[in-house]
């Protein structure tokens, strides 16, 4: 067998990158890995939940078909947080990958499993899906580029939801260029999907930012030796002629809570589908009531955090909180989105550190509580919550873990966050693990 | 009696609301595919015809229409429903605040929305052992439904108010032809102060049957004293009474959220260059002012067919309207089976013409309307019918009447006055005088 499905080998078996993978690789064409809520002919699509156990898609997710008809292969599909809930990959059913740098610690979430097959084996593409930072997340985690694009960029058709308003399928892999030339292929209107049918066509070529905005509130509650790092690279972009700007931005705080509430409400309603008929789990005793039959398909079938997010988003849409909660973070949304614009006028781009931290230890995310752990996400969230492009590119190493940096454009403008994390990479190396399987 | 009706249509579109699969009748489970049965990862696209349909429904109600709508997502779990949860519009129907002419009484109307059907459930064997079947054909056929401001008075004037509806609807966009009994009803009806929601009636027949039993229900509570309670209750098809169901459901219980697959329409400009049919109330108010005719006389052409009104149209072009509804109410509907092909109109107009202009009697028109169908009279059959046949007949027999016409044209009275007798008034004297003439100068 090659080398290459040697290094996918190591990462099924070593660091749990995938849940399944195929037997053999046609050499003649590009190996792309599909995150495992993208439905895919020939593999099980179980979204990271046993509840799908044993499912097995009649149809291709968009983008796997369109990676497909340009000539590529999927070679397996990778672990992830239930349904994505997660910023660690340590809520899933189907094995919690562990991070290319140092195995003791976490890939991030929820595409774990993308974020180190990006990183482990060299020229792979791995599609991966954001909702709240599940790419620039594991991307930063894992040392890889992770491309977030514009809501509605990519057709959703084939992702098994979590918030509909909110997913964005995308790619993480080795660099810039690489993302660049797939993502070419997966974007684009697609008449499934009508929320991708708005959006403006992909220019020739993307415009290097010239003036970044550094937000001066998400400099807070950073980890030091991410903040020292953030600096450092702050005065690299410098270095390259870049403008570098403190700006103010206070509504990033309603973000996190907003994000949540609607996230959540969206989760309940999509998750309502799996009751044990027409596909997945299904071991209960049939002969008994149908709301005693799904409810025990459900208790068994979900993990806990699902559960979690399913009372939490019920909660927000019952009468009387619907106002409070759920219409107010609409609210919130668009808010957001006045504030980004106002200060994409004078810049054109917004960069912060990926994460808080890097990636952590598996003891340590252990003894974290959940409101915690979502506080994690305080810098991914306020991108994906206005649906705006953003791209996490490695930027320093602590200890030998990579720290992540994000920045955030206008929406439909990928293609500028791609020539700058070009540019980046001119001005500094990546390193990635030595593998010897 | 105030009484309230939320009432559900199918659309007559050829695909469902949200996915490419027919609504023909199938086999069940065969007209499906991964949207209609909410397999992961699938989503909806709106059906445009279904949105015209709607709006155009919402328009002729004389609804007000936003110029942006969106879907909602009405989550409950039930084997028949392949999301558990409905996409319906919630806080943004196609329409709001219209209302509809009930024999000239407004009845409001409170919202028009467009929703995905749930599938069926099918249940066999002995009570107690039986097996539930789900088909889910019928999952994601479009519907309308239209609720109504409770400004109905009673259960017959709210089985009028459906069928009148039915038949207008009928002709706007096409609802199908069984619409009456298959109409599902959700009807809230009121003797006092409290109302009660009779759920889930089917076809008219059951809605009136419902709301009388429920009307005697409440008014024997009322008379006795006792309170009307609040509540749900559903109709036994059976036993033809309704009882509780129970729930406790308000339609806030059901969280709703803003459907986000679909996103927002803009339908402001789509609705303002829709091009309504006229519906055939609608036309019967028209008929009424455009040529005077009484008000039933119009019910009855437009109810008749559509056809049969063109044809009285285009009659009124030529002929007295009075004229023309003796025609088409009298010979011609009688006979609509074979005439109704328009090939055969501009006959029926020039016949309907000559009568009226006097160049043929009525009993004529009569007889020329009825061979135009194939029907051949008594009276036509004896004595021969055909008055050229008639003249030349007479003419070959009394050769002396060419002769003596050459020498003075009055001589043709002798031919006129006998075909007049011979034609016992079949034909106006016009005609006779008209055919002997050309005859004679064609022999002359």
């Amino acid at each position: 067998m090659s080398v290459i499905y040697d290094l996918i080998r190591h990462a099924q078996l070593r660091h749990r990158a995938f849940t399944e993978v195929v037997d053999v690789l046609d050499e003649t064409k590009f190996h792309f890995s599909a995150k495992d809520n993208l439905c895919a002919v020939g593999f099980q699509a179980r979204a990271g939940s046993a509840v799908l156990d044993g499912y097995r898609p009649p149809f291709d997710a968009t983008p796997v078909s369109r990676l497909r008809r340009a000539g590529g292969q999927l070679i397996g599909k990778t672990t992830m947080d239930e349904f994505g809930f997660g910023t660690f990959s340590t809520n899933s059913a189907h094995g919690v990958p562990l991070n290319p740098f140092d195995v003791e610690r976490s890939c991030g979430g929820s595409s774990g499993g993308a974020g180190a097959a990006a990183c482990l084996i060299p020229g792979h593409i791995a599609l991966g899906v954001s909702t709240g930072g599940s790419i620039s997340g594991p991307a930063s985690f894992c040392g890889v580029v992770g491309l977030t694009p514009t809501y509605g960029r990519v057709s959703r058709y084939g992702l098994i939801d979590y918030g509909n308003s909110l997913d964005k399928v995308g790619l993480l892999a080795r660099s810039a260029s690489l993302v660049a030339r797939h993502f070419r292929t997966i974007a684009g209107p697609d008449p499934k999907d009508p929320t991708s049918c708005a959006q403006p066509a992909l220019p020739e070529k993307g415009d290097m930012p010239r003036s970044l905005a550094v937000p001066k509130e998400a400099l807070q509650n950073l980890d030091p030796s991410v903040h020292d790092a953030f600096q450092a690279a702050l005065l690299k972009f410098k270095d390259m002629g870049t403008e570098v700007h403190e700006v103010s931005m206070p509504s990033l705080r309603f973000a996190l809570p907003a994000y949540y509430i609607l996230a959540t409400s969206e989760a309940s309603t999509n998750l309502a589908r799996y009751c044990g008929m027409r596909f997945g789990r299904r071991e209960e005793e049939l002969n008994q009531h149908f709301n005693d039959f799904f409810t025990g398909v459900r208790s068994e079938g979900f993990g806990d955090e699902a559960k979690r997010r399913i009372l939490l988003g019920t909660f927000c849409r019952m009468v009387g909180f619907r106002s409070r909660y759920y219409l107010k973070s609409l609210a919130v949304r668009q808010l957001l989105i006045e504030e980004y614009r106002q200060v994409f006028r004078d810049h054109d781009a917004v960069v912060t550190p990926t994460m808080p931290f890097v990636a952590p230890l598996f003891e340590e995310i252990g003894r974290m509580k959940p409101l915690e752990m979502y506080g994690a996400d305080v810098l991914t969230v306020p991108p994906n919550l206005t649906g705006m492009p953003h791209i996490s590119v490695p930027c320093a190493y602590v200890h030998g873990m990579p720290v992540g940096m994000q920045m955030v454009a206008d929406h439909w403008k990928e293609l500028d966050l791609l020539e700058a994390a070009s540019a980046w990479e001119k001005a500094f190396d990546y390193r990635f693990p030595e593998v010897a399987p | 009696m105030k009484i309230g009706l939320e009432m559900h249509f199918q659309l007559p579109t050829r695909s469902k609301l949200f996915c490419s699969c027919p609504t023909t009748s199938a086999e069940p489970n065969h007209n499906v595919c991964p949207v209609c049965l909410g397999y992961p990862g699938s989503r909806p696209s709106l059906n445009r015809k279904a949105l015209e349909a709607g709006l155009a429904i919402a328009r002729f109600l004389d609804c007000t229409i936003e110029e942006r709508v969106w879907f909602s997502r009405k989550t409950y779990f039930y084997p028949d429903l392949p999301k558990n949860f409905q996409i319906t519009q919630y806080e943004s129907p196609l329409g709001t605040d219209g209302h509809f002419d009930l024999n000239g009484r407004r009845i409001g109307i409170w919202r028009v929305h467009l929703e995905e059907d749930p599938g069926r459930i099918k249940r066999v064997g002995r009570s107690g052992e039986e097996i539930a079947f789900v088909d889910y054909n019928r999952s994601g056929i479009p519907l309308v439904e239209i609720v109504t401001a409770p400004d109905l008075t009673s259960p017959e004037e709210a089985r009028e108010f459906i069928d009148q509806l039915v038949t207008e609807l009928r002709s706007l966009c096409g609802l199908e032809a069984q619409d009456e009994q298959s109409v599902r009803v959700d009807a809230n009806i009121s003797l006092g102060e409290e109302r009660v929601e009779v759920k889930n009636v089917q076809g008219l027949r059951n809605l009136e049957r419902a709301l009388k039993f429920e009307a005697s229900r409440q008014s024997k509570l009322l008379a006795a004293g006792k309170k009307v309670v609040r509540e749900t209750r559903r109709f036994d098809e059976e036993r033809k009474v309704t009882s509780s169901a129970r729930e406790k459901e308000t339609e806030e219980d059901y969280g709703y959220i803003g459907e986000p697959d679909l996103g927002e329409f803009r339908i402001g400009e789509m609705a303002r260059n829709l091009d309504l049919k006229e519906t055939p109330l609608v036309r019967a108010k028209r008929l009424v002012s455009s040529f005077g005719i009484g008000e039933a006389t119009a019910k009855q052409l437009v109810l008749t067919s559509v056809a049969l009104t063109d044809l009285f149209e285009e009659l009124c072009r030529h002929v007295p309207p009075e004229r023309a509804v003796s025609w088409t109410t009298g010979p011609i509907s009688g006979n609509w089976a074979v005439l109704q092909d328009p090939a055969k109109w501009p006959e029926i107009v020039q016949i309907v013409k000559d009568d009226s202009d006097g160049r043929i009697n009525d009993n004529e028109a009569k007889r020329r309307i009825l061979s135009l169908a194939g029907v051949q009279q008594e009276s036509a059959l004896e004595g021969g019918d055909d008055l050229s046949k008639l003249i030349s007949d007479f003419v070959d027999a009394h050769p002396e009447v060419l002769a003596d016409y050459r020498k003075n044209p009055k001589a043709a009275n002798t031919v006129i006055g006998h075909v007049m007798k011979e034609s016992k008034g079949r034909h106006s004297s016009k005609e006779v005088v008209e055919e002997v003439r050309k005859e004679l100068e064609k022999r002359v």
